[in-house]
C-alpha cells in the first residue's frame, strides 16, 4: 500500500545554480548526524597554496564575497577533485576533494581570498532550504551529472546526456535521443510537461526546445502561480529561475538563481514561493512531488568524493576537456543540495543512494511512461529513480513518499 | 508550525550593470544561435552587437528581444497553419552600449507615428457608424 504514489499526478522539478551541498545543507548534520554535513572538529580541510590546511568555516555571505565566480570548467574541477598533486590521466587517480582552494588560489593569487572557496551557510541564515530539507526528504548522494558547468549539467536534467559536452555550449546535434518533454508530449496518450521559466528577459537555457515548441512547452513563472492556483498544472513541471538583475514588468528584479555573486536570499524567497504556490492549493499539494536541485556546484567546497558511473555513449576528446585526456562521462560531478517535497514524506528523511540529474528524464520517463523503448543514453538508463512507479509491489525501502496518511504538520514560508 | 519568516535581500543587492558571467555569455550566444535560425523577419539588429554586451543588463535585454522574436514567430506559424498569412512584423530593436544602432529605433518611431491608408479608412468607418 502507498497512497502518496497513488495520489501523485504532478512531479516539479526546481533546478538552482551553482552551490555545493557542504556550502548550503552541510551545517544540518549538527542538527541530524544522518546528514553527510561538516560540523567543527571534522577531518576535512584542503591545503592553501603554502599546504596549511583550511578548514571549512561558517562564515558564507549572501553576496559579495565569491568574487571572481569560482571556477567551474572541466580543468578546474579536476583539480577540485582530485587536488593538485594529481595529474589527469595518471594512473590509480582517487579522488580527495583537495583541491577547491588551490583551484580559487590560481584565479586571483590571493591567499586569504582563495579560502573563503571554503565557507558554508550555518543553517539559520537560509531558513527555506534549510527548513525543507529536515522537514522533507534529503539526498546525501546526489551528484552533478558532469564535473563541469552548468548547460552541459541542465542537458542531463533534460535529455540525460549532454550529448558528449563538457561546457557552456547548447547546441546539441540531432540525434534519436529526445529530451523528456518531447517523450511526453508525444506519448500516446500524450502527457503534458512545461518548463517554467521565470520571464521573457531572463528566458530559458533550454533554447533548443523553445525554438521547437514554443509555446506549448513553455510558460513564465507568472503563469506557473496562475497554474497553481487553477489547478491547471502539466504532469511534468520544470522551473528555471531568474538567471540576471534585470527590469521587468513590475520593476527591478533580483536574480534569484543563487549563482555567485547573486544574492542567496531572493533564491531563498523563490524556493518558498515555488513551495508555496503548490502547497497553497490543497488538491494540488496532495498530488504533487517537488524536488529542489542544483545544476552544479559552482567550484564551492565538498567534503565527498564523487563516485564512478556506467560510461555515456558519447565522450568528449582531450581537447574538449581542457585537460588533454579524454572523458567517457564515467565520473559524476560535484555532490549538489536535492530535497525531495511532499506531505506523503516523513519529516527528518535522509536518502543515501547515489543519484545524479540523469535521474530526472529517468524518474519521469519511468513514473509518467512506464517501459519507454525508444533511444535513451546509458547514463539515465543506469540512473536510479527518486520516484517509484505506480501500481505493482512498491519496494518500501525504496519509497520515500511513503506514509499512509498525508502530513498535516507542513512548514509554511511567510512569502 | 508557525510561519517561517524568510529574509528579503537588501535593495542595494540590485545591480543590472554588474559585469556578464560566463553562464549568462553563453546564454546570450545560445540566443544569438536561436536569432539565426529564425526566419529573417524576425531578427533583431542585434547581430552585429553581441559582442558589446558587457553586463547583465545588456544581456536581459538581448535575450528578451530574442525571445519575444521566437514568440512573434511561433505565432505566425500558428496563424500560417489555421489560414491566411500573417502581415509582416516590424524587427524587434534592441539597444546595447553605445554600439547600438539609434537610427532603427528612430525609424520605427517614425513608423509607427505616420498613419497609413488603411488606417484613415478605418478611423472613417467607425465615424460613418457613429
Amino acid at each position: 500500500m502507498a497512497p502518496g504514489l497513488d495520489k501523485l499526478q504532478h512531479i516539479v522539478v526546481l533546478m538552482m545554480e551553482n552551490r555545493s551541498f557542504d556550502h548550503m545543507l552541510g551545517s544540518l548534520k549538527t542538527v541530524n548526524p544522518n546528514i553527510d554535513g561538516y560540523v567543527d572538529g571534522d577531518p576535512y580541510s584542503n591545503p592553501d597554496a603554502n599546504n596549511k590546511p583550511v578548514k571549512p568555516q561558517p562564515s558564507a555571505k549572501f553576496q559579495g564575497q565569491l568574487q571572481p565566480d569560482p571556477d567551474h570548467h572541466f580543468p578546474a574541477v579536476d583539480l577540485q577533485i582530485f587536488g593538485k598533486d594529481s595529474a589527469p590521466g595518471a594512473s590509480n587517480r582517487q579522488p580527495n576533494m583537495q583541491g577547491f582552494v588551490a583551484s580559487y588560489f590560481n584565479q586571483q593569487r590571493n591567499l586569504a581570498h582563495s579560502q573563503m572557496i571554503m565557507y558554508y551557510f550555518p543553517k539559520e541564515n537560509l531558513p527555506v532550504l534549510t527548513t525543507l530539507a529536515l522537514e522533507f526528504a534529503v539526498f546525501n548522494r546526489w551528484f552533478a551529472s558532469i564535473p563541469g558547468p552548468t548547460i552541459c549539467n541542465r542537458a542531463f536534467a533534460h535529455y540525460g546526456t549532454s550529448f558528449g559536452r563538457v561546457d557552456l555550449n547548447p547546441i546539441y546535434p540531432p540525434g534519436t535521443i529526445k529530451s523528456v518533454y518531447s517523450r511526453l508530449i508525444n506519448a500516446d496518450p500524450k502527457r503534458t510537461a512545461k518548463v517554467y521559466y521565470y520571464d521573457t528577459t531572463s528566458s530559458t537555457m533550454e533554447v533548443a526546445n523553445l525554438l521547437q515548441n514554443e509555446p506549448e512547452l513553455f510558460g513564465t513563472f507568472k503563469q506557473f502561480l496562475e497554474d497553481c492556483d487553477n489547478g491547471d498544472l502539466p504532469d511534468y513541471s520544470f522551473i528555471e529561475p531568474n538567471y540576471s538583475d534585470h527590469q521587468g514588468d513590475s520593476g527591478a528584479l533580483i536574480a534569484n538563481d543563487q549563482h555567485p555573486d547573486h544574492n542567496v536570499r531572493a533564491g531563498e524567497i523563490f524556493i518558498a514561493e515555488v513551495y508555496q504556490a503548490i502547497k497553497n492549493n490543497p488538491q494540488l499539494w496532495e498530488s504533487t512531488a517537488l524536488l529542489i536541485t542544483y545544476d552544479e556546484h559552482g567550484g564551492i567546497f565538498d567534503h565527498v568524493p564523487p563516485p564512478n558511473c556506467v560510461a555515456d555513449k558519447f565522450k568528449a576528446t582531450g581537447n574538449d576537456t581542457g585537460v588533454g585526456v579524454d572523458f567517457h562521462f564515467d565520473r559524476l560531478g560535484v555532490r549538489v543540495p536535492t530535497i525531495l517535497v511532499s506531505p506523503w514524506i516523513p519529516a527528518g528523511k535522509v536518502e543515501n543512494r547515489v543519484f545524479d540529474h540523469a535521474s530526472i528524464p529517468a524518474t519521469i520517463t519511468k513514473f509518467f511512461l512506464g517501459d519507454y523503448s525508444a533511444d535513451r543514453s546509458p547514463r539515465e538508463i543506469n540512473a536510479d529513480i527518486f520516484i517509484e512507479p505506480q501500481g505493482g509491489a512498491v519496494d518500501p525501502a525504496r519509497n520515500l513518499l511513503s506514509l499512509d496518511a498525508m502530513r498535516t504538520d507542513c512548514p509554511d514560508f511567510d512569502v | 508550525m508557525a510561519l517561517i519568516p524568510v529574509p528579503k535581500p537588501p535593495k542595494n543587492a540590485y545591480d543590472p550593470d554588474r559585469p556578464v558571467g560566463s553562464l549568462l555569455k553563453s546564454q546570450v550566444d545560445h540566443m544569438r544561435e536561436a536569432e539565426s535560425k529564425l526566419p529573417l523577419r524576425y531578427r533583431s539588429q542585434i547581430e552585429t552587437y553581441v559582442k558589446a554586451v558587457r553586463t547583465e543588463g545588456e544581456a536581459a535585454r538581448y535575450i528578451q528581444a530574442v525571445t519575444r522574436a521566437i514568440h512573434l514567430a511561433h505565432e505566425a506559424a500558428e496563424r500560417d497553419r489555421r489560414g491566411p498569412r500573417p502581415a509582416p512584423v516590424a524587427k524587434p530593436a534592441v539597444r546595447i552600449g553605445a554600439a547600438s544602432d539609434e537610427s532603427v529605433e528612430r525609424k520605427q518611431k517614425r513608423a509607427r507615428k505616420r498613419p497609413t491608408s488603411k488606417s484613415k479608412k478605418g478611423t472613417g468607418a467607425r465615424r460613418r457608424r457613429k
